[in-house]
Order: structure tokens, then C-alpha cells, then sequence
């Protein structure tokens, strides 16, 4: 499609110019009319609903969100858990990009690495880790504490706040860190130099300049993070639920479980809440921070200045160490020996060591349809979405065609909508009610997947097709050739490892995903985030732990393949 | 044989025109510049002959055929040109012989004749040796040679060039410069050469259009140029120049505030610019002065002087072979001849 509005519009005259236009019309109708069929008004309807929950208009609905006492906690837990975890998060990744953007700090590349990848892994294995290493009869860390200082009682409990703050801490200060590591690398190192010249010590340069600098993003990434956390499933629901907290997300799905009447109301009227939260976070942290951020970018000299950390430089790599095997080597490692563990109770050793739980995995006919439907479901996502996306940046980056804005907005829109809130509007309007009837079906849950997960996917296609001059597209046309040559022997090698990236980006997130699953799921489509999280709940935590290793591997694996495949320049 | 007709083209983008009503023909193995400053216009034209933009009216035609015209327009592949851009556009995916090799691979040339070709034009730009390399890894003179390369194989009668040399260093600028020359005249090719260097414009073109604010300001040789600018904007972008006032009667200019006549043989009459250019104002003995001027400042060019002398509150620019005057002190007076002169209204 991208290819005929293309040839129309180089080839023909003037007098059809009308007739290309509405070819990249068709184009851009198709895709608008996809995501307002199931993006605009899914979540359109949830927002009229959540107003009109009998027929007619009341507020009812949002006065239940504090009269009842139920809706009000799981509220207030979401907004105490996600900000604090805001403030911790920012509070880890501020120093620690500092430190490895800008410090001649040892081990750089691995730590910016391993934090980097964390990112990748699913929420809910982070739960799970901390759950074994923190319940407070046989966590794991909490006997071992406990024999060392020879304590009486457990030291911690992971089914507190306090428990569900630190998960949401360790898996979501990525975000931050990314966020805030992009800025450092824009800011133009002049600055910094210009400071220490001026006399300012690294120290005083870094309160003064590099801190100010960034506070845009450093405030974005806070917000970013707290969308994160308040949106989450996973980590509330393993980490939270058993000790009675419950967040916003929670309840939204036992309402939904629950199903009756009143429930689906309060489910409505809460993920509006949710969505508006999340959007209007997202909007502010984005518009004006967005336009600051323009000032900094130089793009000239990205070698920023090496700050000698001195004597301090061992004692510091020390410290950053002891955090990342805390937040990162010991849950994983956790995990991947719980999937050997055969009695729960002791730690894992010769005579209490298995192999069943892997054999599980990949014998028991449910996990393998399981598996098959995630890989189906992930596979479809990431490939419609990149369709899309390869269109849109198309349109946005070749063209001038109006309107181009709509699907882009459109979009960023779905993706910063809370998975739940997501999951619900889809089930709510695409069940029979209105015409289109995909409930139960795996269809449902790759336009859920497509809708949340597509604008990482568009984001890589479009920075590609920017950082390709039109003049070597122009030299091929030169050259004598059409836009199909163009296409084949120019654009697509040079924007190929974008698009394999842009894949996986979308791939990798739909494999695993667990909220938006959990609600559109049935018995034949069963997803590997679903089957994993009844192992952990319900059955068995061995297995749900070699699951959840298999997981990780597999996302170490492609995203080591990826990084093969686009020659070291996209990783995850 | 004109190779190109251009003939009323006007370019508006919205409401902004970029060209207007350019006329003109290009000659067969004539080398043409298209000079002025940014903006001006010179790159538009240069990219409506290659078809990558259309004009808003007029009528192109190559080789007699139209091109471009109200009615028809024939797109860039269709146009059997060559054309090297300012960035070089060298695909960085292909190697040296792949890049060159490209235009030949679209008409379906046999094998073993592209790889004829290709060599034989590699050696032209002197590349031979770097056929199998990546882009990535030559230097910015060598990539250049590479898109030179890609833009000739095919044996075009028209070669375009956008700013070709502005990214070159100083001294590669200048040898590359004799190169395309020397490559342009071995192959009769037509080219049109796009630059708002003037000394670019100088050394190699047949003919010079200056263009601002997209209306031609005049065509010419490179001497007619410079020795006989038709306006001022002409004359101040194409080398050094002094303007000075005066006022013309009976074949005379008397030259505001330095207080001499000078001979006129012109028509004009009144208020008047006299333009003269720094190396046609000599420095004589006391004895032959027309004038006499205090050195306020000079600046020393290597092989000469660039001086900037006071007349009676006048500064007036000279320059001056550095071996013949290496005695000059700032202050000091001089004694001044004019040569050369245009007086224009």
C-alpha cells in the first residue's frame, strides 16, 4: 500500500495528483479506521459507561470510588505504592546513570548493560523472586538473616506495602535510568566543560549544570516510572493480594472476575480513573519537557567529560556492584534455583535437587498450548504492528500527505492506556454487543497486544527513516531507478535492522504479557503469562519458576540474536 | 545542440517564489554555473532539471525532448541523468564498485560490460584500488570520487552538481576542482554545476549565471563577470570590490569626499556608484599620485597585502603584491592611481 501511493505520486502528472492523494488516503483510512475500531471506541464507550452506567447520566460511579471503603483503599495503596516507588526509583537511577555516564567508574558497559536488561524481563518474576526470598516464615534471605543475627522474628516481610514498594522499585527504576541516561548522552558536553572552566569543581558542576540540565527528564522519568508502577498487574497481584493490598488493577480484575452488574461499574469507573491518571501524567511530563529538551540536544561532540572519581573510584564500583547482585543476580538466580528445588522448605542442595519441574514445562500438554499460543499471539502482534508502523513512518518521514498525525497520535495514545484498562474496554464492547464478536478468541488478545505495545515498534521505524537522507533515495531515482528498485535496493537494506528491532520490541512484551491476558484468555487461548502466574498462585511455584527461567532465557537469547542481527546496533 | 532549454520557469513554494521566469539554453559540452547565495534559488533549478522538484509554470526540455511543462512531467529514473548531491549520497550498504556499478545494474547492462565500465570509471576518479571497499571506510574526498564515479558510468549527456566541493577541505577543494574540469573536457560532457563559491565559479565554468533572490542577475563568462558586473550585488559577490560615491556630469565623476575627478565616458548623469575592484587601484610614487591616502590597517595574504587606506574619511580597499611592498608601515601615507572602473547607477 505504501509502495502504490509511492509510484502515483513520482511518476504520474500533475493533473492526477488528486487521484495519489487519496490512495494514501485509503492508506491512512485503514489504519485510523483499525485503531478507532478497536482503540477509540472501546475506551470511548469505558468513559461514556463509567458516566452512564444505567442508561443514564450520574456520577454515582465516581462518587463510589471514595464512599466505598474498598475501591478507596485499593486507590490510595496504588498512588502510595506507585509515588513511592517514583521517588526511590529516580533516587537509584539519577546517581547510577551519573555515575556510568559520566564517572570513569569500573565495569561501565556491564552495569549500563544489566540494568538496561533488566528492563526486558517480565514484572511478575521479580515477584516471584522477592516472594521466595522475603515471605516471612521460610523466605529464603529472611532465615538466612535470621541465623546470622540469630533474631527471633523474620526481619522482613514482603507482604507489606513496604514489600510491594521495593518490587515495584527494583523492576521499575529501569525506566528511570534509561530515561535519564538518554538525557546525559544529548546534553551537549560544552556545557559541563564550560562550567569546570569557569572554576566549578565535577561535583558543584554536577548540582549546577548537569542537575538542572536534566531535571526535565529526570521529572519525566519519575512520572514514567510512577505510570509504571500504578498501571502494573504482576507485582501487586503476587506480591500485594496475599496480604489484602490491593491496588487499583487488582480490583479492577476481581471485578471483572466477579462479574456482576454493580462490579463491572466499579471495574468502569475506576480504570477511567486509572486511564485519565495515566494519560494526563504522560501528556504533562511529555509536551513541556519535550520542547525543553530541544535546547540541550547539540549534536555535536558526544564525548561528554570523564569525571575522575579519585579514591573513591573502587569504594563506589564496590557499592554499585552490591546493589545490582541485590536487585538483579540474586532474584534471578532465586528463581532459576527455585525451578530445581523439589522441597520448598530447604534450600536447594544435592539430595534436594530436580530436574521434574523443566520436564514439566516441556511435556505437559497445557504449558506446550500455552506456549504455542503466545508464540502465535506475539508472533501476529509484532508482525501487523510492524506493518503499521513501517506505513506510518512512511507517511510521517516521505510525505505530506494531511492527516498523517492522527494514527501517529492515535497511537502514542493506546500505549500510554494502562494494560487493564485496555484489556477491559476490548472485552466490554467486542463481545457480541456491537457487531464484531472476538471474545475468546486469540484475535482480541493481538489487538490488545498490537494497541499497547505498537508505538515502540514505530518509534525505532521513524528514527530510521529520519536518519536517511532523501538524497540517497534521490541518487538511486537518478540512477534511473523506480520506486520499487528504490525500495529494494536502498531503503529496505537501510532500515531493515530497525524493523527487525521494532519486532522484536513488540514481540518480546506481547510473549510474555500477563494483565491484559489474564482478562482475555479462555481455555483454548491460554497464554504462558496466564499459565505462569496459576503455577505461581495455585499450584506450584517450582514449576512457575522454571517457567519463568525459560522465559528469561529465551528473552537473553533473542535479544542476543537481535543484537547479531543488526550488527550490535539495537539491543534491548 | 542544446542539451538543455529552460524557458519562463517560475518556482513558488506556497506563496513564496523561489525562481522566477528563468530562460535559458545550455550548449553541448558547455559547463554552466549556477552561483549565488544560499537561498537564492540555484538549487531549486539545478533540482527541477533533475525532476525532483516541478516547476510551478515554464517548460524544461532535455535533448530537445520536454521533460517538464503544464502538461507533462517525466520523472528523475526517466531522465538519463547524472547528478552528484552535496552530501555525496553514497549508499552506505554497497561497496565502492556496487555503488558505482548501480546506474549500468538498472539498464541492464551484461556483466562482464558493467564490470568494464566500472573500472574503467574507477580509474577516471582515481579509485581503482578501492573498488571492494565500504563507504564507511574512505575519507570524504574518496566518497565524493565515489558519487563523481556513479554519476558518469552511465555516459550521461548531462551531469548535475549540487555543491559538490563544500565539504572538502581547502586543498582538496581546489585539486578536485581542476579534476571534474579535466574530466568534464576529456568527456564533452554538459554540466551544470550549482556553488556559491565564486572562485569555484571562476575556474571552471564556460558560462556563469548569478542568481539572488530568484531573478538572474547576469549571464556571462567568468571574465565578463568579474571585469564587467552588471550590478552591484554582482560585482560585491563575485570577488572584492570598493563602492564608492560620486556624482556624474560632462563625462566626469567627481568621487565623494576623497574630492577628485575622475574621466567618465558613460551616459549617466547625477548621484552614482563608482566600483572598483582593490587590485585596480595602484600604488605609486608621490609623483603619479591622483590621490593621496593614510594606511590605517593591512593584512598580510602571503603572496600580497590587503590594505585598507584612509581618504579624508573615505576607506577605500587596495591589494598589493606582497614582494614589491613589503615596506609598508601602518600610517604611513600612500599614493594612489585608479584603474578600471564602473560606474553604475
Amino acid at each position: 500500500m505504501i509502495i502504490t501511493a509511492r509510484i502515483f505520486n513520482v511518476e504520474k502528472g500533475t493533473k492526477e495528483d488528486k487521484f495519489h492523494f487519496d490512495i494514501k488516503w485509503i492508506v491512512i483510512l485503514v489504519i485510523i479506521a483499525f485503531l478507532v475500531i478497536f482503540q477509540v471506541f472501546p475506551l470511548l464507550y469505558l468513559i461514556v459507561r463509567s458516566f452512564f452506567p444505567e442508561g443514564s447520566f450520574t456520577l454515582k460511579g465516581f462518587q463510589r470510588i471514595y464512599s466505598y471503603a474498598l475501591n478507596w483503599t485499593a486507590l490510595k495503596n496504588t498512588i502510595i505504592s506507585a509515588g513511592l516507588a517514583m521517588i526511590f526509583g529516580v533516587l537509584l537511577a539519577f546517581p547510577l546513570a551519573w555515575l556510568v555516564g559520566r564517572t570513569n567508574m569500573y565495569g561501565k558497559k556491564f552495569f549500563r548493560t544489566l540494568f538496561v536488561t533488566t528492563y526486558m524481563v517480565p514484572p511478575y518474576v521479580g515477584a516471584m523472586a522477592w516472594l521466595r526470598l522475603l515471605n516471612p516464615t521460610v523466605g529464603n534471605l529472611n532465615v538466612f538473616i535470621q541465623k546470622i543475627f540469630g533474631l527471633e522474628k523474620a526481619p522482613f516481610d514482603i507482604y507489606t506495602m513496604g514489600g510491594l514498594v521495593w518490587v515495584l522499585t527494583t523492576f521499575y527504576y529501569p525506566y528511570a535510568f534509561i530515561t535519564i541516561s538518554r538525557a546525559m548522552e544529548k546534553m551537549d558536553p560544552s556545557l559541563e566543560e564550560a562550567s569546570r572552566i569557569s572554576g566549578a569543581s565535577p561535583l558543584k558542576t554536577l548540582r549546577t549544570i548537569t542537575l538542572p540540565m536534566t531535571l526535565p527528564s529526570i521529572v519525566a522519568a519519575g512520572l514514567l516510572v510512577f505510570v509504571a508502577a500504578a498501571s502494573c498487574y504482576g507485582i501487586p497481584s503476587i506480591v500485594g493480594a496475599p496480604g489484602q493490598i490491593h491496588t487499583v488493577t487488582t480490583r479492577i480484575i476481581d471485578y471483572v472476575y466477579i462479574g456482576s452488574q454493580e462490579g463491572l461499574t466499579d471495574a468502569t469507573v475506576l480504570a477511567v480513573f486509572l486511564m485519565a491518571l495515566a494519560l494526563i501524567i504522560l501528556y504533562v511530563s511529555t509536551v513541556p519537557i519535550g520542547k525543553k529538551q530541544y535546547i540541550t540536544v547539540s549534536g555535536k561532540s558526544t564525548r561528554p567529560n570523564i569525571v575522575d572519581l579519585g579514591r573513591w573510584r573502587l569504594p563506589i564500583t564496590i557499592l554499585v556492584s552490591i546493589f545490582a547482585i541485590i536487585v538483579v543476580v540474586i532474584p534471578f538466580a532465586t528463581v532459576f534455583a527455585t525451578s530445581f528445588t523439589v522441597n520448598m522448605g530447604n534450600p536447594l542442595s544435592f539430595s534436594n535437587f530436580t530436574l521434574k519441574y523443566w520436564k514439566t514445562i516441556f511435556t505437559r500438554d497445557a504449558i506446550i498450548g500455552s506456549t504455542k499460543n503466545s508464540f502465535l499471539s506475539a508472533i501476529l502482534a509484532a508482525t501487523f504492528g510492524m506493518i503499521i508502523s513501517c506505513t506510518m513512518a512512511y507517511l510521517l518521514k516521505r510525505t505530506k500527505v494531511k492527516g498523517k498525525g492522527i494514527p501517529d497520535f492515535l497511537i502514542t495514545i493506546g500505549s500510554g492506556t494502562p494494560s487493564v484498562v485496555i484489556a477491559l474496554s476490548l472485552i466490554m464492547t467486542m463481545s457480541g454487543k456491537f457487531v464484531i464478536n472476538i471474545y475468546n478468541t486469540l484475535a482480541i488478545m493481538v489487538i490488545a497486544y498490537i494497541i499497547k505495545y505498537m508505538l515502540m515498534g514505530m518509534r525505532t521505524v521513524v528514527s530510521a527513516f529520519s536518519q536517511i537522507s532523501p538524497s540517497l533515495e534521490e541518487a538511486a531515482q537518478i540512477s534511473g531507478a523506480g520506486w520499487l528498485k528504490r525500495y529494494k535496493d536502498v531503503i529496505i537494506p537501510l532500515i531493515l535492522p530497525s524493523i527487525v528491532a521494532g519486532w522484536f520490541l513488540i514481540f518480546m512484551p506481547s510473549f510474555y504479557e500477563l494483565t491484559m491476558s489474564t482478562l482475555l484468555y479462555s481455555n483454548n487461548t491460554k497464554t504462558l503469562g496466564v499459565e505462569l502466574y496459576t503455577y505461581q498462585t495455585y499450584h506450584s511455584q517450582q514449576t512457575a519458576s522454571a517457567l519463568a527461567s525459560a522465559i528469561l532465557l529465551l528473552v537473553i537469547v533473542l535479544n542476543w540474536v537481535l543484537n547479531k542481527l543488526t550488527k550490535g546496533k539495537f539491543s534491548i | 545542440m542544446s542539451v538543455v532549454t529552460i524557458t519562463n520557469v517560475t518556482k513558488a513554494f506556497g506563496d513564496v517564489v523561489v525562481l522566477k521566469q528563468f530562460n535559458d539554453e545550455f550548449k553541448d559540452g558547455e559547463f554552466i554555473t549556477l552561483l549565488g547565495p544560499s537561498g537564492c534559488g540555484k538549487t531549486t533549478m539545478l533540482r527541477m532539471i533533475a525532476g525532483f522538484e516541478k516547476p510551478t509554470s515554464g517548460e524544461i526540455k532535455i535533448d530537445d525532448k520536454v521533460v517538464s511543462s503544464d502538461t507533462l512531467f517525466v520523472p528523475p529514473e526517466k531522465r538519463e541523468i547524472g547528478m552528484v548531491f552535496q552530501s555525496y549520497a553514497v549508499w552506505p550498504h554497497m561497496n565502492v564498485f556496487d555503488n558505482v556499478a548501480y546506474p549500468l545494474k538498472i539498464k541492464k547492462v551484461p556483466k562482464n560490460e558493467i564490470k568494464k565500465r566500472v573500472m574503467d570509471i574507477l580509474e577516471t576518479v582515481h579509485l581503482s584500488q578501492y573498488a571492494e571497499r565500504m563507504p564507511s571506510q574512505l575519507s570524504g574526498g574518496q566518497q565524493q570520487r565515489v558519487a563523481l564515479g556513479r554519476a558518469l558510468v552511465a555516459a550521461p549527456k548531462l551531469l548535475l552538481l549540487d555543491e559538490p566541493l563544500s565539504n572538502l577541505d581547502a586543498k582538496l577543494r581546489e585539486s578536485m576542482r581542476y579534476e571534474i574540469k579535466e574530466i568534464q573536457r576529456k568527456m564533452g560532457i554538459t554540466v551544470v554545476f550549482v556553488t556559491h563559491d565564486q572562485v569555484e565559479a571562476m575556474t571552471m565554468s564556460d558560462r556563469v549565471i548569478v542568481i539572488n533572490h530568484g531573478v538572474v542577475q547576469q549571464v556571462g563568462t567568468p571574465y565578463e563577470i568579474y571585469r564587467n558586473p552588471a550590478n552591484q550585488f554582482v560585482a560585491d559577490f563575485v570577488g572584492k570590490v570598493n563602492f564608492i560615491k560620486g556624482h556624474a556630469k560632462d563625462h566626469k565623476v567627481t568621487l565623494q569626499g576623497i574630492g577628485i575627478d575622475i574621466p567618465y565616458q558613460g551616459e549617466l548623469e547625477g548621484d552614482v556608484i563608482v566600483t572598483i575592484r582593490p587590485e585596480n587601484i595602484k600604488m605609486v610614487s608621490k609623483e603619479e599620485a591622483e590621490v593621496t591616502g593614510k594606511l590605517s590597517k593591512y593584512f598580510f595574504l602571503g603572496n600580497e597585502y590587503d590594505c585598507f587606506i584612509d581618504i579624508n574619511g573615505v576607506s577605500v580597499r587596495v591589494v598589493v603584491p606582497s614582494v614589491e611592498y613589503s615596506y609598508l608601515q601602518p600610517g604611513q601615507e600612500v599614493h594612489l592611481q585608479l584603474r578600471d572602473y564602473i560606474v553604475h547607477k
